[in-house]
């Protein structure tokens, strides 16, 4: 008796934890934003084992000719699950999929889409060529099984923007821009015939803004300024909900300058970094989530070149 | 035989319970593996103390293991204080610095480190009536700062600045602070083919060549180091100064 009741319990443990490993798996939700577009909204959260790193905004634009993919998220399970999307919406092919930027959420996803052009500005490629299996070390430190079999697939054709300014795709007319502001390299792409703006990570929304290679905020501050005498109806960020009213850019434009003056102040006073890390965080910024986590890591990148200049 | 087994059984029991104080975890509020034997080398084995007045300010995680903040704040203490011994339990080079605070200032004391991975920093306080009281904090990093190559290593820009100080005085509320950066690759030798080039010894000065603070420096603290630290007569005329372990000697008024 005691022999059976030790396999039964076996027997659960086993299948607890297969029933468990079968559920890394995203559930990715398309949201129908414009014609022909779709949204795969992640979490405004950071990277954790639950999350699977979703928490970066991926979309698909379905033409005539063919879907285009803009960025492809931070595994290979994720690019695999975001094929199965398309594949659930569309009977056409991906012919086009664009990395925006070197950060892992946004290109680790490769993988699925081997078979057909992966482009991105040529300073990306670089910078996927370089820092990309670190990256992908990282994510697996960070968020576990989710990244199994994941590795970098390097983008295929750098996009030039100066000589391959507009696409078109079917009906839809694609202008690109490359701006620096988040990355160092960050491309954006203009649906202009729908007017939905993807704005990678130069913008995000109701999400703290990252800095880990920003040239500076004042760079970003002028990117922003520039995008918002752009024709759009409808932005993208890179992380958060669409937006619509043009406030997402307003509140990034705000939370640059207060990061920037409050650095600047800290510097002046002479505070120590560790100090500079428990100052307090302005209320008009209170829902907008990570903002303590991110502000702590911003300190970490930026306060020293503050510092530098307050000698 | 079954008397011998109750015999040995219970001698058995007796001897866990004789053991068992060695073996049971020791006090450290972190359980680090390394504590009873850095305890050891740091403090030597006298009695110590865990204690809340040292606050040891560390980030929740150390996002670049290069450049890793660390603040030991020991003004809640009333105690008079002979030295500060600071650590990081699982780094390959333990020691960070030994600082004196020897007149007219506050110990408080902030600078950069290198990591390799997640670790308990320690600040051990030596009171001037012998006790050493413990302040300790737990700081998490993915790691690699200590066999990462100094960035000067890819550039010859320091060859040509090292040593170069720049200083500034802020006043604070009721004190003076300063804070320095000093130029130096700060090369733990733990990277292949680069030898250890680092700042061994700093002293701040008064006009009179008296030193208000003296510290031994070791290998894990950053490149480019920037101190900080906080002073009581703030008008006062103060002089920086370094030496490096191939006996480069650096000084400068402030």
């Amino acid at each position: 008796m005691k022999k059976i009741q030790c396999l039964l319990c076996f027997l659960l443990v086993g299948l607890s934890y297969s029933v468990f490993a079968a559920k890394l798996s995203y559930l990715l939700e398309p949201q129908k934003i414009a014609d022909d577009t779709w949204l795969l909204q992640g979490k405004l959260e950071d990277f954790t084992r639950k999350n699977g790193g979703n928490i970066v905004n991926t979309a698909f634009i379905v033409t005539e000719d063919g879907v285009v993919v803009f960025d492809t998220g931070p595994s290979k399970r994720y690019g695999e699950a975001m094929r199965q999307v398309i594949s659930s919406i569309t009977d056409k092919p991906v012919v086009h999929v664009f990395n925006s930027h070197h950060h892992p959420d946004h290109f680790l996803g490769n993988q699925a889409f081997n078979d057909t052009k992966i482009w991105a500005l040529p300073e990306t490629g670089k910078l996927i060529a370089q820092h990309g299996n670190a990256f992908a070390e990282n994510m697996y430190r960070l968020v576990g099984d989710w990244m199994r079999s994941t590795e970098v697939q390097l983008p295929t054709e750098p996009l030039d923007i100066a000589a391959v300014p507009l696409m078109a795709v079917g009906k839809h007319h694609f202008r690109f821009f490359k701006m620096v502001g988040h990355s160092g390299a960050d491309l954006l792409m203009l649906d202009e015939t729908t007017g939905v703006l993807f704005a990678s990570d130069i913008v995000f929304y109701q999400r703290a803004l990252t800095t880990p290679h920003t040239p500076s905020l004042s760079v970003w501050i002028e990117n922003l300024e520039q995008l918002k005498n752009w024709q759009y109806n409808t932005i993208v960020p890179g992380h958060g909900p669409v937006d619509t009213t043009g406030l997402a850019v307003e509140q990034m434009i705000d939370y640059l300058h207060w990061l920037d003056n409050t650095l600047t102040a800290a510097a002046s006073q002479g505070l120590s970094m560790n100090e500079v890390m428990a100052l307090p965080i302005d209320e008009r910024f209170s829902g907008i989530s990570l903002t303590r986590s991110e502000f702590v890591r911003s300190v970490f990148h930026l306060y020293s070149r503050y510092e530098e200049a307050s000698f | 035989m079954r008397f011998i087994n109750v015999i040995l059984c219970r001698v058995t029991l007796l001897l866990c319970f004789v053991v068992s104080p060695a073996l049971h975890a020791s006090d450290d509020p972190l359980q680090s593996p390394m504590w009873d034997y850095l305890r050891n080398v740091f403090l030597g084995d006298t009695p110590y103390q865990f204690d809340d007045r040292i606050v040891v300010s560390v980030p929740p995680f150390a996002e670049d293991p290069t450049q890793v903040p660390v603040t030991v704040d020991a003004t809640g203490l009333s105690e008079k204080i002979e030295k500060i011994v600071v650590w990081a339990d699982l780094n390959p080079i333990q020691h960070i610095y030994t600082y004196y605070p020897l007149k007219d200032v506050k110990p408080n004391v902030s600078l950069r480190i290198k990591v390799q991975q997640a670790t308990p920093i320690r600040a051990a306080v030596l009171t001037k009536k012998g006790h050493w009281l413990i302040g300790t904090s737990y700081l998490d990093a993915a790691g690699g700062g200590c066999t990462t190559p100094s960035v000067a290593n890819a550039s010859p820009y320091w060859e040509s600045h090292l040593g170069e100080i720049s200083a500034k005085k802020f006043q604070r509320e009721a004190f003076g602070r300063y804070k320095f950066k000093v130029v130096h690759p700060m090369d733990t030798g733990l990277v292949d083919a680069i030898p250890e080039f680092y700042l061994q010894q700093l002293e701040l000065r008064d006009a009179q060549g008296d030193a208000l603070v003296k510290m031994d420096l070791s290998q894990p603290v950053s490149e480019n180091p920037v101190f900080s630290f906080d002073v009581t007569q703030p008008s006062a005329q103060h002089r920086l100064w370094l030496r490096d372990n191939n006996g480069n000697e650096f000084e400068q008024p402030l």
